[in-house]
């Protein structure tokens, strides 16, 4: 009861004095408003910023805190790995592979693959040829097939959904279908960079994979955005392997034939790493080419986004504490123009704390209205931003205001407040009573 | 019957820029209910310095105070604003009205203090009722730029008399106002004491104090009874 009679009186008392200051308290808010816009936004082009960092090292790396695991070349390494994850949909094995699509007999567009940008075929062609020994260099080929209509593709199979680890975004068609039997035509889904290409040059819709036997005629499903600029597409492993010999795939003498394996987990998954791991090692396969890599992107580019954002903070501050000094000037300014006011007010019974509080709650209120003003400026700028320049920037494609930059924004509100008023608060506290007699 | 107010050999020392001067060196006073004390004396002589320590807005050097029987000579800061709030009401000669609030949320300023709550409809039966003591409360939506200065220190006595205290202590309230204005004020006051309210008047006028029921002189930092109708 005492306290809210303190409490209603300081909201009276307070909303009085700010009705009577119209003006000021608008100045005030606006020798402010910059250094908190500046705050909150920093805050938010940083957290931007490191977000679609994050976003892209995921759709190439996987997801924060999973794990990449490198399996041994090796010829049984597909089967046994199609085998053993047949049971563990959340564990997921992708493996790489070079196809062509297009005219057969020919240098395909872009040769490598290599972007569609780069492809360049006036340099002749090139070729890596490995020596029994292991050594291997590029050559030139001597003499190279014509040109023609075929397109060069990096082909990923996998054994379930990868999008668990790599959240592509489907762009058009749909994403692979992994329930159901496989299909004898494979079912492909292209990156961007791919289908630019399959855009831009008519090919024939025949598909050679490298250490393949029989050409197949594939089907387009859909586009994804992996973040990758390498042409790529991706298949269902078993379609790749219905009608692709598993070992036959990269034949390189140095791995003892057989295609390479990637698996895409969370590390709760180990024990399945491990049984596949010694059906591999029974296989004759070297255990100790099972390579462990943990995504741990965050904390990687966190230290460096951490430090630019401290500096850009820091300049943001500065403007802040221009705007502090505003609002100190503005405050002692008007402690001292009510000086009698707030004699008055004691003598008449008004502690003197609530008294000092009630100034220090007007410049926390200016100090949070003005935080509410920037960070709806922000909102707003942020949302004309994405409309503008959407379309342009990826970056700012439908990106929400963080709530970091909102949180700042009333932090440094605050902040300003507290510096702003605590000085007016002791000086409203000084005022002797007596005033009110000797004036 | 206890004495609303005993003061006995009240000292009290300021220091401005020089050195230390006593202002009172031994003030003797005591009001009753319902009673009525004009203090008068020279400028200078101390008569505001004695009212701040009465009212609690400063404290004495020396010498005991009671109020109502309690010894409140030493009273801390927190107890001495909820003193001043319940038991006190104050008039300067400057109204010390504020010009942006209405006359009567200027009166509502002594019920919105922090020191207790009342709820609208009951500050606002408050504020009519002491306005009507006074005699207007057809101004009270009034602002204060807009008022004579006989209106001004009517609504600053309606302040005073809001929380119906137990003191008056009034400085000059008629200093800024013509004799016939004065009297009014004056008037208004007295009144006060016919309902058990004691009324302290620090005033120049001759006429004005001779209608307190005491008269008393500040000098050389004491107070002396002052002769009955030395002036009229
Ligand atoms: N804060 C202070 N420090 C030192 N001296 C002060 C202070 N305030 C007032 N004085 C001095 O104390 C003396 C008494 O002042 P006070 O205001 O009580 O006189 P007063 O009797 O009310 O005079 P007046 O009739 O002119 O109002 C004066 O000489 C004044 O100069
Ligand atoms: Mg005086």
């Amino acid at each position: 009861m005492a306290l809210s009679g303190k409490l209603r009186s300081a909201v009276v008392i307070g909303g009085q004095g700010i009705r009577a200051r119209k003006l000021r308290t608008f100045l005030s808010m606006i020798s402010l408003f910059l250094g908190v816009l500046a705050v909150v936004a920093v805050q938010a082009g940083s957290e931007i910023a490191n977000r679609a960092l994050l976003a892209d090292i995921e759709l190439q790396q996987g997801k924060d805190g999973s794990v990449n695991v490198s399996l041994p070349q090796h010829a049984k390494t597909v089967e046994i790995t199609q085998e053993v994850l047949r049971g563990h949909p959340e564990v997921v094995g992708a493996t790489g592979t070079k196809a062509t699509i297009g005219e057969p007999g020919v240098i395909a567009i872009n040769p490598g693959p290599v972007p569609f940008k780069y492809a360049d075929r006036s340099q002749g062609a090139y070729e890596v040829v490995c020596e029994s020994n292991g050594y291997c260099e590029q050559r030139r080929v001597e003499n190279p097939a014509p040109p023609g209509q075929a397109i060069e593709l990096q082909l990923v199979g996998l054994t379930g959904d990868i999008r668990q680890f790599r959240p592509f975004q489907v762009r058009a068609g749909q994403w692979l279908d992994f329930g159901g039997e496989p299909s004898l035509s494979p079912g492909l889904v292209l990156n961007k960079e791919a289908a630019t290409g399959f855009a831009q040059n008519r090919v024939p819709a025949q598909m050679r994979v490298e250490g393949g036997t029989a050409d197949a005629t594939p089907r387009i499903l859909g586009v994804v955005d992996d973040g990758s600029s390498t042409p790529t597409a991706y298949v269902r492993a078993d379609e790749l392997f219905t009608w692709l010999s598993p070992g036959a795939a990269t034949p390189d003498p140095r791995m003892g034939g057989g295609a390479s394996m990637t698996l895409y987990m969370w590390p709760s998954s180990q024990p399945v790493v491990q049984t596949l791991t010694a059906r591999l090692t029974g296989a004759g396969a070297d255990p100790s080419q099972v390579y462990s890599n943990a995504v741990d992107s965050r904390e990687r580019i966190g230290s460096e986004l951490d430090l630019m954002r401290w500096i850009f903070l820091g300049m943001a501050a500065l403007v802040l504490l221009i705007g502090v000094a505003g609002i100190l000037n503005v405050g002692l300014a008007t402690v001292g123009e009510r000086i009698e006011e707030f004699a008055l007010r004691r003598a008449v019974g008004t502690p003197r704390l609530l008294l000092a509080g009630i100034v220090l709650a007007e410049t926390l209120i200016i100090g949070l209205l003005t935080a509410a003003a920037a960070i709806g400026v922000g909102v707003v700028g942020l949302q004309l931003a994405g409309k503008v320049l959407g379309s342009r920037t990826q970056l700012l494609q439908d990106v929400a205001f963080p709530w970091q930059a909102g949180v700042a924004g009333v932090a440094a509100g605050l902040i300003a407040g507290i510096l702003g008023g605590l000085l007016p608060a002791i000086r409203a506290a000084r005022i002797p009573i007596a005033t009110v007699m000797r004036a | 019957m206890t004495p609303l107010i005993q003061i006995s050999g009240l000292t009290k020392t300021l220091t401005g820029q020089g050195e230390p001067r006593p202002i009172l060196s031994g003030v003797d006073l005591t009001v009753h209910s319902g009673d009525s004390v004009a203090i008068l004396g020279r400028s200078g002589s101390g008569k505001s310095t004695l009212l701040s320590l009465i009212g609690l807005f400063d404290r004495p050097d020396g010498g005991q105070y009671l109020l109502g029987g309690k010894d409140i000579t030493r009273v801390p800061e927190r107890r001495a604003a909820r003193l001043r709030s319940e038991e006190f009401g104050f008039v300067f000669q400057r109204f010390f009205l504020l010009k942006h609030l209405t006359a009567a949320q200027n009166v509502a300023m002594a019920l919105v203090n922090g020191q207790g709550w009342a709820a609208r409809r009951n500050r606002r039966a408050k504020v009519m009722a002491a306005l009507e003591q006074v005699g207007i409360a057809h101004l009270a939506k009034q602002r204060p730029p807009r008022m004579s200065g006989g209106e001004q220190q009517r609504v600053a006595i309606a302040r005073a008399l809001v929380r119906q205290p137990k003191i008056l202590l009034a400085d000059e309230p008629t200093g800024a106002l013509d004799t016939e204005t004065g009297a009014l004020v004056i008037d208004v006051l007295h009144s006060a004491t016919d309902r058990g309210c004691g009324l302290i008047l620090v005033t120049h006028d001759h006429a004005h104090a001779n209608r307190m029921r005491r008269v008393v002189r500040l000098t050389d930092g004491v107070l002396r009874p002052e002769p009955r109708g030395v002036l009229i």
